[in-house]
């Protein structure tokens, strides 16, 4: 288990996303490195349209035709990116699954919820049959916390905390190694997005899931997660362990996100922290690091110069010049 | 959680039974469930039945054959057909016109232009097949004395010029006090009884009845397989474009939409023309009538399905294109085919009644609705049995398919049986 730990599952190595749309390329995702481990929990967070989706469907190669992917995914010794077709649906639901973010249209509402996982299993084992896929689905909804009757129902017939549990099943029907989890609860109301959340740390620590989870809730990462991945304008602002993100946040777009999260014991004078501006034109990205406009740190070279993804500290990676030495011509800008 | 599970298991037990069973018991339990679309459903699975008994076994419900000619022409539904009486000098010995063969040259006195012309030759006719089986070496020989009212042909009788006057014997019976020495038969010189028709007769004397029910084998044979043509061939190819669009697809949509954008009729015209009359051709025709009507259909809705999510999901779960297009696309497709389909029979039936009516569709005595419709539609004054029946069993079919095609949606589709 411990080694299982510090293993790699996936490494995505320089991930570019360029979309073609009329007005011209848009970089979706811009450059992006970073290693999954085997049974962590990365939690991915960001405003929307930072390319926190469209990462994780980077992942299983789901993006529309109008899109370029450009890097390597490496997962298990295989380039994801260099798989054909055919191979890249294997790999789907059988190693990389994902539970999506509207649990009410995820499920085809023509089809049992128990024919769902059946053929989840068939598509990937054709050995087995019907009803040893069906058992194993119903042994899934035991431990999920379904009745086994409702097998047969149809998904409208499900509320929608058990339809997004129905696709938790779904995930975990094959063993995948890594599950992206897309907003897995936002669509749902407090008190089952706290039971869900719940039954994902039981089946983390249970199966040793390993899972992506991309959220725009800061709390949910602060519960679940390991580490967390900032990203701004598709790119990463900031990675680290949960505990140092939270203690001490490096980068200011981090920052403010922490400080934007409501707080239930808000007084009347205090204001919800806004913050300035909004994310940039992707078509054309800002010169310099993308989130100098609204950086209320910012500094000439921040303008001029994109600033590394490197270590500020062992372990907590940063994209911002606050924490990298500034070259030289424009340091003496700023003494002068 | 726990609560949810607790408030759907509220739900009666029937209910919860019945998403357990099987098609059939479910479909008999369901009338608790869906209350009116369950009658409906099997008001219109009885009426269906019936007509498609009418259609495979005509014979046992039609009660002439429907190309015969059994009755006077335009005889009105219950009405009896007119008697025409012989009325000879009493004592003459004259009861029937049997008794008149083998004399020469009778002279019978008629109204111009009375019906009683044509039951008089048909009657002869009929006498005369008679006696030649019995080989009795004598025939009737009758010459027609035409007079100008019935009064006209009494006198005459009366004063000798004619042997006998036939006419009908609700005109003749006031008149008869007036010339003491002249009586009339009591039967019918037809021969035939006096019977009505149900439905009334035709222009042709033949049974509208009849012709309905052999007429259904016809409209439902061709209703149905026109449209499941179309289906065949509009579905998959309406299928296939929306998911895999494509250069394919727009060659495909263009030509659908320039077969769409032509008037129904004037196409099955132009195609039956150059194929020909026949009950195979108009088929061909109508279909490639409601082909665009499939493909347009099933194009937008595959479009839109193809960007649901839980096709997204499916595709995130390894599934493969094909079985994304069976599994997902298609079902949620089919249930506004189901409806098309059932409006397409009834309007394939009427398509084939335009065509035979300007001679492009079926041989003119075929007992087809649509001749029916349009050889009565010219008579639509004298005779309104002749269009309203055929049409109300269009109506009838058309009804009977739509409602079951809705009601059979509305509780197979699981999607609609909520609450």
């Amino acid at each position: 288990m411990a080694n299982q730990k510090n293993g790699t599952l996936l490494t995505v190595e320089n991930l570019s996303v360029r979309y073609k749309t009329r007005a011209g390329w848009v970089s979706a995702i811009d450059n992006v490195s970073l290693e999954i481990r085997r049974g962590e929990v990365l939690g991915l967070v960001g405003e929307s349209g930072c390319g926190k989706s469209t990462l994780g469907k980077a992942l299983l190669r789901m993006l529309p035709p109008s899109s370029r992917i450009l890097g390597h995914l490496w997962f298990d010794g295989q380039d994801l990116m260099q798989l054909s077709d055919s191979e890249m649906r294997r790999i789907r639901g059988k190693r990389i699954s994902m539970v999506f973010q509207d649990p009410m249209t995820s499920l085809n509402p023509v089809q049992r919820v128990g024919d769902h996982i059946v053929e989840t299993i068939q598509t990937h084992e054709p050995k087995v049959s019907k009803e040893e896929a069906l058992e194993r689905a119903g042994e899934l909804f035991d431990r999920l916390g379904i009745s086994r009757s409702r097998l047969k129902d149809y998904p409208h017939q499900l509320s929608g905390g058990m339809r997004q549990r129905v696709m938790i099943a779904i995930a975990l029907a094959l063993k995948a190694d890594l599950i992206i989890a897309d907003e897995a609860t936002t669509s749902l109301d407090v008190i089952v997005e706290a039971q869900i959340i719940e039954l994902l740390k039981e089946l983390r620590d249970e199966f040793n899931l390993t899972i992506l989870l991309i959220t725009h809730n800061i709390g949910l990462v602060a519960e679940l997660a390991d580490r967390i991945l900032v990203m701004y304008a598709g790119q990463m602002a900031e990675l680290s362990d949960v505990y140092s993100v939270f203690k001490e946040p490096l980068h200011p777009y981090t920052q403010g996100l922490l400080n934007a999260v409501p707080n239930i014991e808000l007084d009347d004078t205090e204001e919800l922290y806004i913050m300035e501006g909004t994310t940039p034109d992707l078509i054309e990205p800002p010169p310099g690091c993308r989130f100098h406009p609204r950086c209320p740190y910012a500094m000439p070279v921040c303008s001029q110069l994109e600033p590394h993804f490197q270590p500020a500290r062992p372990e907590h990676y940063v994209h911002c010049w606050l924490h990298e030495e500034i070259p030289a011509e424009f340091r003496q800008e700023v003494s002068a | 959680m726990a609560t949810a599970e607790r408030a759907i298991d509220q739900r009666p037990q029937w209910q919860r039974e019945l998403d357990q069973v099987g098609l059939l018991r479910r479909f008999l339990m369901a009338r608790r469930w869906y209350g009116a679309d369950w009658w409906f459903a099997v008001l219109s699975g009885i009426l269906l039945l019936f007509i498609f008994s009418l259609a495979i076994f005509p014979g046992l419900y039609a009660p002439y054959n429907p190309r015969a000619e059994v009755g006077p022409a335009l005889l009105a539904p219950g009405e009896l057909p007119p008697t025409f009486v012989l009325v000879t000098q009493e004592g003459s010995g004259v009861a029937s016109l049997q008794d008149l063969a083998g004399e020469e040259r009778i002279r019978i006195g008629i109204v111009r232009g009375s019906p009683a012309a044509s039951a008089l030759r048909d009657a002869e006719g009929r006498i005369n097949e008679e006696l030649r089986e019995a080989n009795a070496g004598v025939s009737l020989r009758l010459r027609n004395e035409r007079y100008d009212t019935i009064d006209e042909a009494l006198a005459g009788l009366a004063a000798g010029e004619v042997a006998v006057v036939v006419g009908l014997s609700s005109e003749i019976e006031p008149l008869l006090e007036q010339y003491p020495g002249l009586a009339m038969s009591d039967e019918s010189i037809t021969g035939q009884a006096t019977r009505s028709f149900v439905l009334g007769t035709n222009q042709l004397g033949q049974d509208v009845l009849s012709r309905i029910i052999w007429g259904t084998r016809i409209a439902l044979l061709i209703g149905f397989s026109a449209a499941v043509f179309a289906l065949a061939i509009g579905v998959p190819l309406g299928l296939i474009a929306g998911f895999w669009s494509g250069p394919i697809e727009r060659v495909l949509t263009l030509i659908m939409d320039s077969l769409y954008s032509f008037p129904g009729l004037i196409l099955a015209i132009a195609i039956t023309s150059v194929l020909g009359p026949g009950m195979f051709n108009v088929v061909i025709a109508i279909a490639t009538l409601y082909v665009p009507t499939y493909y347009r259909i099933v194009r937008g809705q595959t479009i839109s399905v193809k960007e649901e999510l839980y096709v997204e999901a499916a595709e995130s779960l390894g599934a493969k294109p094909l079985s994304i297009l069976t599994q997902y696309i298609f079902p949620n497709v089919i249930p506004s085919v189901v409806v098309i389909f059932s409006v397409n029979v009834a309007d394939a039936i009427l398509t084939e009644a335009g065509l035979s009516f300007i001679g492009l569709g079926l041989p003119p005595d075929t007992p087809d609705w649509g001749i029916d419709l349009a050889l009565g539609q010219r008579m639509l004054r004298q005779a309104w049995w002749l269009v309203t029946f055929p049409g109300l069993m269009i109506v009838i079919v058309t009804l009977g398919f739509s409602m079951l095609g809705e009601s059979l949606s509305e509780i197979l589709n699981p999607r609609l049986t909520e609450n």
